[in-house]
């Protein structure tokens, strides 16, 4: 009797889980983000992101993962430029997370906002309700022309038209590392074992990524910065993104 | 419950009348019907099913949506005709509710209209899904790989909401015509007879059947009234549980509703002139109707201004950025014609409705509700198109057009519906010959 | 043997209705090319079972639309958007819904199986009482009856008056 009114609870709690096995989380630092955009091609090699073309791009359907945003003030020579890489929040209050009909996208056990090619119907209702518009539709079957096919990872899946796709904190990075952490003894992924490829590329360091569970994690103590925000914060989305803000001269 | 005063324009016609006008527009074809289906029918199969088959192989980038607007004019579309499928139920369940007698001779052709409005929406569903084969998947139909659809989604409720409208409002009409199908039953011979003695389920008319019936039509009618509202109410959800600004308002699922029976009773006003004009019932529509009509349209165009008025006043006061400047994209960006097109013909134009001339003038209001419908198919667009490409990041900002491939799916879909009606006024009979009957004065003796 | 009479005018059949009713025919019935109050009444058609069929189809609905909302939700933990498993108001939706729909199922099952519609045998008929006549028919009466009833019917005003052999 107890477990089903300790389970009823179970379910009845918001987000359900009290707790995440691993919460990844990530900091970037705008002040040290120079735009260069290494992040983009390091996820679109690592993603098997396709090659949607200029004629597609230019009529707003590319596929980026992670994009640089730009803001600029004043005209040229005084211009003020900031650049924020806006990918996908890991929101652990997803809104696109309630709205997928098949559950092709829902919230794991590690606090990220899981996509599920397969079972993805293309609704695109996700799309609609994310405010920081990080999900891509793939709105043809994009191919690699020769040699190119050659550079795809084979530990990635390749989306066809119809679905659904997004950051996912490269998982199957995630995934390798809690594997080899797991024949290792059984122990815990250590902090530096899982790097993405943004953050692998990135030439100045701009991106933290780690566990925040973890109180020694380089995130944990970047996340504590006086300089981080949210973007969109008041949405209440609760992402799992800080930025730190850009120290202005 | 019979009417004292009569509604015909052209004097009351008898029972054996009734009978003899309603099933001749049924049993005798011209061929002026063969060449209007003839044409609806190649219109939707060049406009929507070719182009569909096109983006079948092609991918959804055939149509004009992009990364903002990932939603375009097949959910706006789909909205508008769920909207115009609200028509049938208000005239039909409602006005059956209330007793009221003008309704008898249109409500079959109106609850027509719902069925085949929602046809074509659900249509729509397949059209914009992205990989379409897979729909099915968002039915609660066991399955080897045990997962379920996701029952706390607000396109679930759309799902279980527009099963249900389908079933109910098809077993509502039908029910309704079995009386209808025994009258055509009677008056046919050979395969037609046979077809309509299984139609009909053997109905005689006996007192038992009659009270059978008109308890289990007044229970439909029960059950479809808050269907109907709920349905809408949902469809508005879709955009309202988001939290996109200029969709994220709490008065989204009245307005819709509002919308949906406005646009509904303009669309039957037109069927209304169709019927007349095609199939020869001036006897049996008229000028009781056509005011009646009138007078809803314009309740129905106040409460519709009303409410676009409380969400234009709201979300200026509150003045949050986003919602300024989604309210300022959608008055003055480059949409900003159809808006204020949409305003006129929504808001201003049914406003001469008020004067009998144009209220009682049969050609006048088919001008009027067509303008209607355009404004209100407009109405569903600009909620799409000028919400969607300014939301919360100005980085992230864009635009939409519809493509070549979208815009012919629109017009194929008009020629789906009229398709489907035409073949409906030859198969059920397209006005309710025993509740024309009800109508009627009853032969006395003495007169 | 059933006995049909045709009358042209309403009255004259209510009138024959009553007459018979109160001669105590108990296995009348009163065919009408409208649905007529007055007819139903001298049957003493009062309230329909239709209408408990409908609410059984609305409470069954409710409760199997609640639960397959939950057990649904139950068979893989996978929470969505910080929102609770179990969350109330999403599935209030779904219940809504379902009660409609298998409400309306349910009256349609009690429309066949109270009017015993389809008919999977010959009943007598006549077909102008589906245009303008209405037509009452006394059935399993046999000589002394049916004469009694024919009377009756002649007495009300009949336009015609038809024997039809019963199949059994």
């Amino acid at each position: 009797m107890s477990t089903f009114v300790e389970k009823l609870k179970a379910y009845s709690k918001p987000g359900y889980y009290d707790e995440f096995d691993y919460h990844w989380t990530m900091t970037i630092d705008l002040d040290r983000c120079t735009g260069c955009e290494a992040c983009v091609v390091a996820c679109q090699a690592e993603n098997n992101l396709p090659i949607v073309g200029e004629k597609r791009i230019a009529r707003n359907r590319e596929i980026k993962w992670i994009r640089i945003e730009r803001y600029w003030e004043g005209d040229f020579p005084d211009v003020k430029m900031g650049f924020i890489p806006m990918l996908c929040q890991q929101c652990d209050d997803a809104p696109c997370e309630t709205v997928c009909p098949v559950f092709a996208t829902y919230h794991n056990q590690d606090g990220l906002n899981t996509q599920i090619y397969n079972r993805c119907i293309g609704t695109r209702s996700c799309a609609i309700y994310c405010p920081y518009e990080v999900r891509y539709f793939n709105w043809f079957t994009y191919t690699w022309d020769e040699p190119l096919e050659q550079q795809l990872n084979p530990d990635v899946s390749v989306r066809e038209k119809g679905v659904m796709e997004k950051c996912t904190f490269c998982i199957q990075r995630i995934r390798i590392a809690k594997d080899k952490a797991k024949d290792d003894d059984q122990r815990r992924v250590r902090d530096g074992e899982v790097v993405p490829a943004c953050v692998q590329g990135c030439p100045t360091e701009a991106m933290v990524f780690g566990d925040s569970n973890d109180p020694e994690a380089k995130v944990s103590k970047m996340m504590k910065n006086p300089r981080g925000y949210a973007v969109l914060e008041e949405l209440n989305t609760t992402p799992s993104i800080v930025y730190l803000k850009k120290a202005h001269a | 419950m019979k009417a004292q005063e009569t509604m015909f324009d052209q004097g009351q016609p008898s029972y054996a009348d009734v009978n003899k006008d309603v099933l001749s527009s049924m049993l005798e074809t011209g061929p002026r019907y063969w060449v209007l289906l003839g044409t609806t029918m190649s219109v939707a199969v060049i406009c929507f099913f070719m182009p569909w088959v096109y983006q079948l192989f092609v991918g959804i980038g055939a149509a004009g949506m992009n990364r903002n607007a990932v939603w375009g004019t097949y959910i706006s579309n789909f909205i508008f005709w769920i909207g115009l499928s609200h028509s049938g139920t208000l005239l039909s369940a409602v006005l059956h509710i209330t007793n009221s007698q003008w309704r008898k001779s249109i409500y079959r052709s109106a609850e027509a209209m719902t069925l085949f409005s929602l046809m074509t929406a659900a249509l729509f569903i397949m059209v914009h899904v992205g990989r379409v084969w897979f729909v099915h998947w968002t039915f609660p139909i066991p399955n080897p790989m045990g997962l379920w659809p996701n029952f706390r989604s607000p396109l679930m409720f759309d799902v279980m909401a527009i099963t249900t409208y389908l079933t109910a409002s098809s077993i509502f009409i039908y029910m309704g015509s079995v009386p209808d199908f025994a009258a055509v039953r009677d008056a046919s011979t050979g395969l037609r007879r046979r077809l309509y003695t299984i139609f009909s389920f053997g109905w005689r008319g006996t007192a038992k059947e009659w009270h059978t019936l008109g308890w289990a039509y007044t229970f439909f009618a029960v059950f479809v009234i808050p269907l109907a509202v709920s349905v809408h109410s949902i469809v508005s959800w879709d955009f309202a549980l988001s939290i996109v600004p200029g969709l994220h308002h709490t008065i989204f699922a009245p307005y819709f509703v509002c919308g949906a029976i406005y646009s509904g009773t303009a669309g039957i006003v037109t069927v209304m002139y169709c019927l007349r004009k095609f199939l020869g019932f001036e006897k049996y529509i008229g000028q009781v109707h056509l005011d009646n009509l009138g007078k809803l349209l314009i309740a129905l165009s106040l409460i519709w201004s009303y409410i676009n008025i409380l969400e234009l006043f709201s979300t200026w006061y509150g003045g949050t950025s986003f919602e300024i400047e989604a309210l300022k994209f959608r008055l003055t960006g480059f949409y900003a014609p159809l808006y204020w097109e949409m305003i006129l013909f929504c808001a201003f134009v049914p406003l001469l409705m008020l004067f009998k001339k144009f209220r009682l003038s049969w050609n006048k209001m088919l001008v009027i509700s067509i303008l209607i419908n355009i404004g209100m198919l407009t109405e569903r667009f600009i909620i799409v198109a000028t919400s969607l490409p300014r939301k919360f990041l100005p980085n992230a900002f864009g635009f939409y057009f519809p493509s070549w491939v979208e815009i012919s799916i629109t017009i194929g879909s008009f020629a789906i519906f009229a398709t489907l009606f035409l073949i409906f006024i030859k198969w059920v009979p397209a006005v309710s010959i025993y509740e024309v009957k009800e109508t009627l004065k009853p032969l006395r003796r003495d007169a | 043997m059933a006995i049909m009479g045709t009358f042209v005018f309403e009255e004259d059949f209510l009138a024959a209705a009553e007459n018979l009713k109160s001669s105590g025919f108990d296995n009348i019935s009163l065919l009408s090319p409208l649905p007529l109050e007055e007819a139903q009444e001298v049957l003493g058609l009062g309230k329909s079972p239709v209408r408990r069929f409908s609410l059984a189809g609305a409470m069954i609905g409710g409760a199997a639309g609640f639960a397959m909302c939950v057990a649904t939700a139950l068979v893989f933990i996978l929470p969505t958007g910080g929102r609770a498993i179990i969350a109330l108001p999403s599935y209030l939706v779904i219940t809504y819904e379902m009660t409609i729909l298998l409400g309306v199922l349910f009256t349609l099952l009690g429309f066949h199986i109270i009017s015993g519609l389809p008919a999977w045998h010959d009943e007598p008929y006549t077909e102008s009482a589906g245009i303008d006549r209405f037509v009452v028919v006394v059935e399993g009466t046999d000589g002394e009856q049916a004469a009694r009833a024919e009377a009756i019917i002649r007495g009300a005003g009949a336009e015609e008056i038809q024997h039809v052999e019963e199949k059994s």
